[in-house]
């Protein structure tokens, strides 16, 4: 078993949307949702992305997966870059990497049962035999803890926390090696989080999962990843090992994200640092380090270079100026 | 002796359907100190917010009714109060913010013009010294240029202001007692953290009561004196922040803290609690928690458990006890 | 053909129900080219109409509607809930039987019995001046109603009752006819303009917007000039020009189905383009036509029975607007001429809009019924 494979390598990956104004449709400029992006995940890893709202982080899910055209950069699974693979290509990548959505409740066909969803991917991709999709079918039921008698039912039959289930045994029904799952507990009560959190895990030692976690959430995130990377306005400021990244976090930016969290371990009075005023535009974002505008360590380079991801050594990588550029 | 500020008692909140009788609201009691701030802790359909919305009169007549129970605030019950008492209520003496600013912000009125709006309302000011009022409520809120703000709509704004703009809408009559219905929900990490940041400073320099709704236990730690925990309309538990945290009694309580992820312990599995809310239509009967509960007795399953006092200010309505 | 041959060559064409129309609509356009060129009446063009509407219907309404009994289940249970849809739903049940097997009791609408003429309603009675020939004066001659004509007869002696079921015929023919098409066209249109969006949606929504402003009733009078009045050509005139308003509506929905999630995980999944539009996309706008659809039906009701007032109506046969434009002339005397059809025509659009609004409150999810 070689797990320690590299599964998925994003290599400067960007995905712009140009706006356009005016009467001509001219082109104003472009809303840099991701900005020249890399990292890597080995099989069976669970690498988790952690970001606020606008930096980028379900945008950068769904163009690994091509659900958005890639404006620049490689996405290499498995020695073949997809970015540059055709729709028919593209269709047998479909089996092995999937997608598990945030809202349990848009993310079903109302007007299916869910065994018609769950037995969608199969039927695509050639299963055409119902009699053994149904089985396949109601087996994914039973892994992610649903009865088989389920299959007949419709997704407004079942709670948010079921419905969850249901779109995990959609991603999971043809066998996929890498999942990205884009705020898959956002939307649910924490008891109910905490159940699917450890489906999650469950499944990912069953079948050599690996995953992309995206959330906001820093606990939840920490709770299910190897490895942590934190995105702001588009680009990655810092990659580590999950416990590094806690204990001992590097960028500011991180700083701030560890230090936000509520906790109720946490011992009250302690020092949190507030970060001042709110993310910055992807429209217009600051020159040189784009943090610069709010950092607390700022300094006078940052405005006006850029800096680069940089290995502090065992893995750990950070982009900012503290460190050396 | 502590002055009681608001008083709830036995409250019960029914809702009238085609589907049966919603017993969203079942039989709460909890009693909020004058400068304290008491957290309404539960999960989606457990009835906080109802309860919130019930202490104001705002429950939707047709299907909903406060069926039972008196709420007094200030001696006036005001499950018994005219509309025109209620109202009068309402905005002044207790205020209420809600967990969407931008769907509770009129997006066709500037923000200046709708604190304005509020403050004629009840104070008796000109224009011109609601206009300045505005500004410094604004201004108190830790809005940065208030006076460029005040001219903003409500879409012009990031998700934290305009959650900065909706507390001071909230504050602008000085309102002995402020409801905030999870303010904090819909709002990224750090944005969370600033307004936690201004509430605390707000209770201090006000010395104001706060009821705080929420489902994250995390912000309750970080703000609330004490906690009530809520479950299916009815309350689990009563304690003291510091208390209910160290030394939680009733089951659903010491789930749900055991089911959070934590930073500080790198984990697998998580606890969980089994199962789900049971339907508030017809719920069973006894203890409510007692099909997910792993402590469940026989008696859990007849009778609804009495409040039992565990320690001073710390009250568990459960059999084990 | 093996079992698996079937299955493959249904996957090229994009589905069983595809595989089975195919060759129905190639039979059908085969039929109808022989019938225009080879001159061999086989169908009436209402006939032609029928079968095609029948044949879309049945593949693409009654089979969902089957396989998916759980569903239709659960919203009829809605429905069931709204006392007024249920009694409208009735209603047009009981209209339906009446133009079916009212024909078979009762006599023949055309058949003019001057003897017989001008008499009223069972349980009412009239006096008109009759000039008796005897005599050589007039005198005051009261009719009764009669149970030979409950209805009474107009002022040619037709049974009215008789005329009234050919009437309903006549209407829900047209009304299920012409928004068939007309909801069939907007559909289409609506669906394949809000997927491909871009110019494709630019050039047809342009297209729908020229002809939303095209004179249906010039168009109409001009082919009744040159082929003279007919019931189909009023299904077809009407039909061809009524799909405007379904196409915007299904547009819409579609544009905004379409960034839903469940479609993004169907491209997740692998699903082709068509695959989407055919079993995600149109099956989450069937309750939007449905409910267009019942409510476009007495649009088209009272415009057909317009159309027959003024007179462009099809002579052949009788509809509700033609015993109107009988009865109107002399609504002093013989009342019931132009009541009894008023009362129809108007009964049947009250239906049709409670069913319709019935429906549309089921079918929302936020609306708790």
């Amino acid at each position: 078993m070689m797990l320690n494979h590299k599964l998925l390598e994003v290599e400067d990956l960007k995905k712009y949307y140009p706006v356009t104004g005016g009467l001509f449709y001219r082109h104003l400029g472009d809303i840099k949702a991701v900005d020249g992006v890399s990292f890597y995940i080995k099989e069976g890893e669970t690498l988790g992305l952690v970001g606020e709202s606008g930096c980028g982080k379900s945008t950068l899910g769904r163009t690994i997966l091509r659900l958005e055209e890639p404006t620049a950069g490689k996405i290499i699974y498995r020695r073949t870059d997809i970015a540059k693979l055709d729709r028919k290509q593209l269709r047998g990548l479909r089996k092995e990497i999937q997608i598990i959505f945030q809202d349990p409740q848009s993310s079903l066909d109302p007007r299916m049962t869910i065994g018609q969803s769950i037995g969608e991917a199969l039927l695509i991709h050639g299963l055409k035999d119902e009699r053994k999709r149904g089985q396949r079918v109601n087996d994914m039921l039973e892994r992610v803890g649903l009865e088989a008698q389920y299959a007949l039912r419709y997704p407004h039959e079942f709670s948010s926390g079921q419905r969850q289930r249901i779109g995990i045994a959609r991603a999971l029904a043809t066998s996929p090696r890498l999942i990205i799952a884009d705020e898959p507990v956002s939307a649910l009560d924490v008891s109910i989080q905490a159940q699917i959190l450890n489906l999650m895990l469950d499944l990912r030692r069953e079948f050599s999962l690996a995953y992309l976690f995206i959330a906001h959430d820093l606990s939840v995130i920490r709770q299910i990843s190897q490895r942590v990377a934190v995105m702001y306005l588009g680009k990655i400021v810092e990659l580590a090992e999950a416990g590094e990244i806690f204990k001992d976090a590097l960028h500011p930016y991180t700083e701030a994200l560890v230090s936000a969290i509520p906790s109720i371990r946490k011992k009250k009075g302690r020092t949190r640092i507030l970060l001042p005023g709110t993310v910055p535009s992807p429209l217009n974002p600051p020159s040189g380090c784009r943090f610069h505008t709010r950092c607390h360590r700022v300094m006078p380079i940052c405005p006006q270079v850029e800096p680069h991801l940089k290995d502090m050594g065992n893995g750990h990588l950070v982009a900012c100026h503290l460190y050396g550029v | 002796m502590k002055e009681v500020i608001l008083s709830v008692k036995n409250l019960k909140t029914y809702f009238f359907t085609k589907r049966g009788v919603v017993r969203a609201v079942d039989g709460i009691s909890f009693d909020l100190v004058k400068g304290e701030c008491l957290c309404l802790v539960g999960e989606s359909g457990c009835g906080k917010t109802v309860t919130a919305l019930s202490i104001l009169g705002l429950i939707d007549s047709p299907p909903g009714r406060v069926v039972g129970g008196e709420i007094f605030y200030d001696s006036t019950d005001l499950t018994k109060s005219s509309a025109e008492k209620l109202r009068h209520i309402r905005g002044k003496e207790i205020a209420m913010i809600f967990q969407d600013a931008q769907s509770a912000l009129n997006p066709v009125f500037t923000i200046g013009d709708q604190i304005v709006e509020q403050i004629k309302l009840h104070l008796a000011v000109s224009q011109r010294g609601a206009k300045e009022r505005a500004i410094g409520l604004l201004k108190e809120v830790g809005i940065p240029s208030p006076e460029e703000v005040a001219g903003y709509y409500p879409h012009q704004l990031s998700g934290g202001m305009r959650q900065r703009a909706m507390i001071a809408m909230g504050l602008s009559c000085d309102p002995q007692l402020l409801i905030a219905d999870e303010p904090t929900t819909a709002v990224d990490v750090t944005i969370k953290a600033q307004i936690i940041d201004l509430f605390q400073k707000l209770k201090e320099s006000r010395r104001m009561s706060l009821l705080f709704i929420t489902h994250e236990l995390g912000i309750v730690s970080e703000i609330g004196d004490r906690i009530v925990v809520m479950y299916a309309g009815r309350v689990a538990e009563t304690a003291p922040a510091a208390e209910l945290l160290k030394n939680p009694k009733h089951p659903y309580t010491s789930g749900l803290i055991r089911c959070l992820p934590d930073i500080t312990q790198e984990g697998e599995r998580l606890e969980s609690i089994p199962g789900t809310v049971p339907s508030l239509v017809n719920p069973p009967r006894g203890c409510l928690f007692h099909p997910r509960c792993n402590r469940a007795m026989a008696i859990c399953r007849k009778e609804e458990p009495p409040p039992v006092s565990i320690s001073r200010g710390h009250t568990v309505f459960c059999h084990l006890y | 053909m093996t079992k698996k041959r079937i299955k493959r060559l249904a996957g090229r064409v994009g589905g069983i129900k595809n595989l089975i129309l195919i060759p129905l609509a190639a039979l059908w356009l085969l039929t109808l080219l022989l019938d225009i060129f080879v001159v061999e009446k086989i169908f009436t063009p209402l006939g032609y109409l029928y079968i095609a509407i029948g044949i879309l219907a049945l593949i693409y309404v009654v089979w969902p509607l089957y396989s998916g009994r759980r569903l239709v289940d659960y919203y009829w249970q809605r429905v069931k809930k709204n006392r007024l849809a249920v009694g409208g739903l009735a209603f047009i049940l009981f209209l339906i039987l009446l133009a079916l097997i009212g024909p078979f009791f009762t006599t023949d609408p055309t058949a003019a019995n001057f003897e017989e003429k001008n008499t009223p309603p069972v349980g009412f009675s009239i006096e008109e001046s009759v000039y008796h020939a005897e005599t050589g004066q007039f005198i005051t001659k009261a009719t009764s109603g009669t149970w030979e004509h409950p209805l009474g007869t107009d002022n040619k002696g037709r049974d009215l009752l008789a005329m009234l079921i050919s009437g309903a015929g006549v209407s829900l023919q047209v009304g299920l006819l012409a928004t068939g098409i007309a909801v069939a066209l907007g559909t289409l249109i609506g669906v394949i303009s809000a997927y491909l969006g871009g110019k494709v949606d630019n050039i047809l929504m342009r297209f729908t917007d020229v002809m939303m402003t095209f004179p249906f009733f010039l168009l109409l009078v001009f082919i009744i000039f040159i082929f003279g009045p007919s019931l189909a050509f009023i299904v077809l005139v009407i039909g061809l020009t009524g799909w405007t308003g379904t196409a915007r509506l299904i547009r819409s929905e579609t544009l905004s189905l379409r960034t839903r999630e469940f479609i993004l995980a169907a491209k997740a999944l692998g699903a082709s383009d068509g695959r989407i539009v055919l079993a995600h996309l149109i099956p989450n706008v069937v309750s939007l036509i449905v409910v267009i659809a019942t409510l476009s039906i007495p649009g088209v009701i009272l415009a057909e029975a317009a159309l027959s007032f003024i007179g462009l109506g099809d002579p052949s046969v009788t509809s509700w607007g033609m015993i109107l434009r009988a009865g109107q002339q002399s609504l002093d005397i013989t009342w019931w001429v132009a009541v009894v059809p008023g009362v129809m025509l108007f009964l049947t659009v009250l239906a049709f809009n409670f069913v319709g609004d019935g429906l549309r409150d089921a079918f929302d999810p936020r609306s708790s019924v």
